[in-house]
């Protein structure tokens, strides 16, 4: 036991330097202020979100069916970022050696790897769950033993999505292995993967409908829908002891399962993900080819961004996603106008379809905020960063570089799902003309404040890519900062429309605030970045 | 040439450098000495623009470091202690990135692509991609890619370091040959033997301070430069 405890506290230092910040001309108000702000500005977020849904509820004395939605959203969330993350924080770290060659089990390995998992995603759970737990309270005068069952929930709700994830990232990665270019193998199976729970995630209304039928009650339907959803309504409305005990038994011992049943496999398959296929067939067969600076230096971008799965997954989900909702817009038109006519009567169907224009600019700006690419690309440059900064190319460059292959990547998803859009609605000329120009626009603020971001909080100390993509502090003030941009847009919008302004004027508008806002991050990104790009040090 | 003005460099409280100076003539293999952490790492980082400085100047011949970054780079080459190369590159594309960098023309890079690839015994692996090789492969990668572009001056750090001998062999005929074109090197190490048949200035820091430097003869005298060292250490 205490081997393990050495082994997860000399693990967990590393790892849990989530907020380290390499950057010596950081002021330590700023490193302390920024986290503290964001968690506030997410647990309000998610606080408002969970009071206004437990309003109605409070109306037919449902209240418990909101931690129910919370505990379902969470699992959801855990498992689709588990799904992508697990293959990454499994596989390849960098202290493997380290760890196989110590006279410890193969399974307490594989433990080491899973705790912290589990340690990070039960921040994350909490930072969703406890708003949830807390505007409950408010609502509902709760037992003395709602606070104990509730801390015991946050404890145990990651173990299933963990270790449905951790099963599904074993899976992957061994079946990527058999293939030549395992990288990409591993990245269309991940999509393949999370694109199906999305679905699943989308089309619970047929499921519920058929579980509805089978189910005795409410919570009976909870229960038949996500075990720990139901346990716990159960728990925090009719505490039982024995209820609580079988709870914590079923989860720790699913944990202690995996990790036993999983231990020899997972050496297997780590194996097999450090095996690199080399080729011996090209004797003097190599190519030499000259190429301009900026080409070359994107050239380089791309090769790093399709070698990591996570990097892609993270950065084309939303992209994915985005043309997905071009598609099934225009299929969806007539079922998703009926609702909004029913919630809002004075609407008609001309109305939202004259407004698609300005739909469609919403959804470019979410799917390019909310996908940030650069905000990793300096972090994941790793000690080589060393290399680029001893090369003859001005900073300024470099960092271009990173911002056009970012876009590069991005513009043929958008484009997409923008003639898409095109085709299946009526769009004017100059409509077609503004859209395409913010499919430019959008991605190049997107991708000048993701860098700007990274540059300020680089983390070259990583011990694999989800690291950097995932779990540092660059790809978290990235999305908050994305999604603030997101809401005030999309309410900005909605402010226009409801004053019926002209659409092309409004959509005109957008483009002069976003072009604004280009126009100053490359202010800021000419003076203040650089200096602070030469300062990262590694 | 090389000229190092009383550079200082501090991480915080902790002084790095302390008032460096001296000065690596054309034509010279200079030999940087230290114990670990004594800041042997942060000179050259500071030498080739990776790291900025807190006080002084270097200047590349003639050129500032600080005011003038690009120009300085371009008469430079560059090989880390611990070659991080883009792993996910195939060596060629890596050579050709670097080559592409420092905008080398095609014939140029072809010839010593092909020159040194053969000198390093690695043309049957430059189709392959960096994360299969072994460190003395990726080291080797590394001086190709430095080479490539014929630097005026050669900055290596522990370029012995995990290389076979005939790569080391092979390393101090490319070092003889760029100094009788008149080109410069400047290179750490602990390996004393190889710093005392090869160079002919060394430098030994200790804390951050420079404490001698000179030809090999002014510093060792009748002594070996392992005794030297170790005397300046105690």
């Amino acid at each position: 036991m205490k081997k393990i405890i050495s082994l997860i506290k000399a693990c967990m230092t590393s790892d849990m330097s989530l907020f380290k910040i390499k950057n010596n001309n950081q002021s330590k108000r700023s490193r302390v202020l920024l986290p503290i702000f964001l968690f506030i500005m997410v647990f309000f977020s998610i606080w408002s979100y969970a009071n206004m849904i437990i309003e109605p509820l409070t109306k037919i004395h449902l209240e418990y069916v909101l931690l129910s939605i919370f505990v379902l959203f969470t699992f959801i969330l855990t498992l689709v970022e588990g799904i992508y993350k697990s293959s990454n924080l499994l596989f390849n770290c960098k202290d493997d050696n380290l760890l196989l060659s110590l006279p410890i089990k193969r399974r307490t390995v594989l433990f080491i790897r899973v705790f912290k998992f589990y340690v990070f995603e039960l921040i994350y759970n909490t930072m969703f769950m406890a708003p949830a737990m807390i505007t409950y309270i408010r609502y509902v005068k709760v037992t003395p033993s709602y606070y104990p069952v509730s801390i015991i929930m946050l404890l145990l709700l990651p173990i299933i999505p963990i270790v449905l994830s951790i099963i599904i990232g074993m899976l992957l990665s061994a079946t990527s292995t058999k293939f030549k270019y395992k990288n990409i193998a591993q990245i269309i199976l991940t999509t393949i993967i999370l694109l199906f729970v999305f679905y699943i995630s989308f089309n619970l209304e047929n499921v519920v409908k058929d579980l509805a039928l089978k189910a005795t009650s409410i919570n009976d339907l909870i229960t038949r829908l996500y075990y720990p959803a139901g346990a716990y309504v159960k728990m925090i409305t009719n505490f039982d002891i024995l209820d609580l005990l079988l709870f914590i038994i079923i989860n720790i011992s699913l944990f202690a399962l995996s990790i036993y049943l999983l231990g020899n496999t997972y050496f297997k398959v780590n194996s097999c993900a450090k095996a690199v296929k080399t080729n011996h067939n090209h004797h003097n067969n190599y190519k030499i080819k000259t190429n301009k600076v900026i080409p070359s230096l994107i050239k380089k971008e791309f090769t790093k961004f399709i070698s990591s799965p996570v990097f892609v997954t993270n950065a084309g989900f939303g992209l994915v996603l985005f043309v997905l909702g071009c598609i099934i817009l225009p299929i969806k038109f007539e079922s998703l106008t009926t609702a909004i006519a029913t919630i809002e009567p004075s609407v008609s169907i001309e109305t939202i379809k004259s407004n698609i224009p300005v739909i469609l600019f919403g959804l470019i700006c979410t799917s390019s905020l909310l996908s940030s690419i650069t905000s990793s690309m300096i972090s994941l440059e790793y000690k080589s960063f060393n290399i680029l900064k001893s090369l003859p190319v001005k900073p300024y460059t470099i960092i271009l570089s990173k911002i056009y292959t970012a876009v590069i990547i991005m513009l043929p998803f958008i484009l997409i799902g923008d003639i898409i859009t095109f085709i299946n609605f009526k769009f004017t000329f100059i409509q077609i003309v503004l859209i395409i120009i913010s499919s430019i626009i959008i991605p190049l603020v997107a991708e000048t404040l993701g860098i700007i971001i990274n540059i300020k909080y680089p983390k070259m100390d990583a011990e694999n890519d989800t690291q950097v993509v995932k779990q540092s502090m660059s790809s978290m003030v990235a999305v908050m900062l994305g999604m603030l941009l997101t809401f005030i847009t999309i309410y900005s919008l909605a402010i226009c429309l409801n004053n019926n302004m002209n659409i092309d004027l409004i959509i005109l508008l957008g483009l002069i605030v976003y072009t604004l806002i280009y126009i100053i991050l490359l202010i800021y990104l000419n003076n203040k970045s650089i200096k602070e790009f030469n300062l990262i040090n590694c | 040439m090389i000229e190092i003005k009383n550079v200082t460099k501090k991480y915080g409280d902790n002084v790095a450098l302390n008032n460096v100076s001296f000065k690596v003539d054309d034509g010279c293999v200079f030999a940087f000495i230290g114990h670990n952490g004594a800041g042997k790492t942060t000179l050259i980082k500071a030498i080739t623009g990776i790291h900025d400085f807190d006080e002084g100047d270097i200047l590349i011949n003639g050129k500032s470091i600080k005011k003038d970054a690009i120009e300085c780079k371009k008469e430079m080459a560059f090989v880390p202690d611990n070659p991080e190369l883009y792993e996910n590159m195939k060596a060629i594309d890596f050579i050709n990135f670097i080559c592409d960098m420092y905008e080398v023309d095609y014939v140029t890079r072809k010839n010593n692509i092909n020159k040194y690839a053969k000198m390093f015994e690695m043309e049957d692996h430059l189709n392959e991609t960096i994360d299969s090789f072994s460190h003395g492969m990726k080291q080797k990668i590394a001086l190709i890619s430095a080479l490539s572009h014929n630097p005026q001056i050669l900055i290596m750090d522990e370029p012995f370091v995990g290389l076979d001998p005939k790569a080391v062999f092979d390393i101090k005929q490319v070092m003889n040959e760029m100094v009788k074109e008149g080109k410069t090197i400047f290179f750490s190490t602990h390996i004393l033997d190889v710093a005392e048949k090869l160079c002919s200035k060394v430098a030994i820091i200790k804390q951050g301070r420079l404490v001698k430097v000179g030809t090999m003869k002014e510093i060792k005298g009748d002594k070996s430069l392992e005794k030297v060292f170790l005397e300046l250490e105690q």
